[in-house]
């Protein structure tokens, strides 16, 4: 697939916006429960300001993926049926129900209502980021997204570029926090670690279909594609098929995991050893798994094969290499010959 | 509920682009038109379709077999493009199970098109919305035209008439029919979403050669006495090689 660098700005602006927020409310949250004294107001209104401006842009930036952006607003309407409404939705109303919550914070008008506000923003969150996750997973006809993995990856990824944020802004105020978000930056990169790791094995066993299953042919007739209806790339050919990507994939897949894994970890491990702290560190890893998600992004959509692809004979066979007698043990429904 | 349809079939269909161009054409000036073209004449000159036609070889050599394959949207009964557009700019009509794109609404998110196993819809890149085949809309309910031309453009141009179009759902239409006695199939059977169109598969023909040599060797024939000059000589040959066989095939000839 095509890899639409709107999206990948989005998913960068969002997660880092909701990421952070989650961890902000989340310490004052604790103090309903007489847990923690909370957050300094200055501290949740800077945080919460980021994560405000941080969602604005993300939305500017995902309507240039639009065809239509002044009419981005029509998207609410199919919420019933549409994770891309359901985004839409959530997002919106997370970006609303957050700018409510800091001026409720600002004039300290009621803990009651501000702690509700909190924690629908806090819900709302969540939820735009599961609906963005659901919009990939949920495509039966892109076989690699189409597993539990990418909703899992996905949020995992919000709290990665979330806690490593607010790991920089407790260390800028000096909260007692910090430690126990290196604790947390440490244990969601080694989680996402292990599912990106499980999004990659898993397309070597993905058991994908074949030209003959689209042209409803005999499993064991050979195929092959003679004409592809027109001479240039055509929009079938560049959407669903990014050559160029394709070719730049094993390069890019290292970086990705060397960016959002290796080194935020080895900084980490770093830090535990020699006990040194300082800003510009916590600088590094943030930036590091920001630059490393934004590739691991572009790597996702390249990595994706649509279905429609057979049509044209651009579908990937490894699979149906790997999984020899797999294609004589289909029944055949009905045969051309 | 009624399914409008086509049904082609591949038997006859010589994948000679006909239905193509004049989808193209008859889309570009009506109603759903117009189908942009980019850099139409330069060297990658491109453009939106609602129908491509596929060509395919199967079999071994010496046995292989050219088929080719038109498609276009294939209205299907569960069409999985529908549910996931945000704007509600998708949508199958009740009355004939037509799928449409309303062009007002549409904001061009593209969702539609990775939701479609087929490849059957393309984002026009000048009108920045989603198009794909509208089974001819503007035409099959036209009443200005005459009854036979109420039917889709490419239906109308196919010259190997290839294409047929009616409500499959219907058992009296040629469709249904056709369907059923020739065993219609549709595209990808495990993709869940039941496509409307169908392909009439390929059938073998055996031709006895035997039977039409005869005809072919009759002296009216104009190719007889070419026919005849190789006979001889190729039975010569073999007389050589196998002296003991006296009777020549060419004494034999009517
Ligand atoms: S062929 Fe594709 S575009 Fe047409 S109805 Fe089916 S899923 Fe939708
Ligand atoms: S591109 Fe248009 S028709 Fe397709 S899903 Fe988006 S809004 Fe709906
Ligand atoms: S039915 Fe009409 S729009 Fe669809 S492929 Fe045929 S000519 Fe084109």
């Amino acid at each position: 697939m095509h890899p639409p660098i709107s999206l990948i700005f989005f998913f960068l602006t969002a997660g880092t916006s909701i990421g952070l927020f989650i961890f902000t409310y989340f310490i004052e949250f604790l103090t309903l429960f007489g847990k923690g004294q909370g957050l300094p107001k200055e501290v949740v209104l800077v945080s919460g300001v980021i994560s405000l401006i941080l969602i604005g842009a993300g939305a500017i930036g995902a309507s240039f993926h639009l065809g239509h952006k002044l009419r981005a607003w029509k998207a609410i309407k199919r919420f019933n049926t549409s994770w891309l409404s359901r985004e839409a939705v959530f997002s919106g109303a997370y970006g609303f129900t957050l700018l409510i919550y800091l001026v409720l914070k600002y004039f300290e008008v009621s803990p009651f209502l501000e702690h509700t506000f909190g924690i629908i923003t806090w819900i709302l969150g969540i939820l735009s980021g599961f609906s963005t996750a659901m919009i990939y997973a949920s495509n039966k006809f892109v076989l690699e997204w189409n597993t539990g993995i990418t909703v899992i990856y996905y949020l995992l990824m919000y709290l990665m570029l979330g806690s490593s944020a607010f790991t920089i802004i407790s260390y800028f105020y000096n909260l007692p926090y910090t430690g126990t978000f290196l604790f947390l930056t440490f244990l969601f990169v080694l989680l996402g670690l292990g599912f990106r790791i499980a999004f990659n094995v898993r397309q070597f066993y993905i058991k994908r279909p074949t030209l003959n299953e689209a042209l409803n042919l005999p499993h064991n007739r050979s195929i092959r594609v003679i004409d592809k209806s027109s001479t240039t790339d055509n929009y079938c050919t560049t959407e669903f098929y990014y050559a160029k990507g394709k070719q730049m994939l094993p390069t890019f897949i290292p970086l990705a995991y060397l960016f959002t894994f290796v080194i935020p970890l080895f900084l980490l491990i770093y830090i535990y050893v020699t006990d040194v702290v300082n800003l510009p560190l916590l600088v590094l890893i943030y930036l590091s798994i920001l630059a490393g998600s934004a590739i691991e992004r572009w790597c996702f959509f390249v990595e994706g094969n649509h279905v429609q692809n057979l049509f044209y004979g651009l579908y990937p066979e490894e699979g149906y290499k790997l999984r020899k007698g797999y294609m004589e043990r289909k029944e055949t429904r009905i045969s051309i010959y | 509920m009624p399914q409008y349809a086509l049904v082609i079939d591949l038997n006859t269909c010589v994948g000679c682009h006909a239905c193509a161009t004049n989808c193209k054409e008859w889309n570009t000036q009506a109603a759903f038109g117009p189908l942009s073209d980019y850099d139409p004449y330069g060297r990658e000159a491109s453009g939106v379709w609602y129908n491509r036609i596929f060509t395919y070889e199967t079999g071994e050599f010496p046995e292989t077999q050219v088929f080719h394959l038109p498609k276009s949207c294939l209205h299907c009964q569960d069409a999985p493009c529908v549910p996931v557009c945000p704007t509600g700019a998708s949508y199958k009509r009740e009355q004939d199970g037509i799928v449409l794109v309303n062009y007002d609404d549409c904001i061009g998110c593209k969702l539609c098109s990775w939701a479609c196993p087929y490849g059957c819809r393309e984002f026009d890149e000048a009108d920045k919305v989603m198009k794909k085949c509208t089974l001819c809309i503007d035409r099959i309910y036209d009443e200005t035209l005459p009854p036979e031309h109420r039917q889709p453009a490419c239906v109308l141009t196919c010259p190997a008439r290839a294409r047929f179009f009616g409500d499959i759902e219907d058992p009296n239409s040629e469709v249904y029919k056709l369907i059923k006695e020739r065993n219609g199939f549709v595209l990808f059977p495990d993709m869940g979403t039941n496509p409307a169109n169908h392909y009439l598969p390929r059938q073998e023909t055996r031709i006895n050669l035997e039977e039409f040599e005869k005809h072919i060797l009759k002296p009216d024939n104009p190719l007889f006495l070419e026919v005849m000059r190789r006979h001889h000589t190729s039975s010569k040959a073999q007389a050589q090689e196998t002296p003991q066989e006296e009777v020549t095939h060419s004494e034999e000839l009517p």
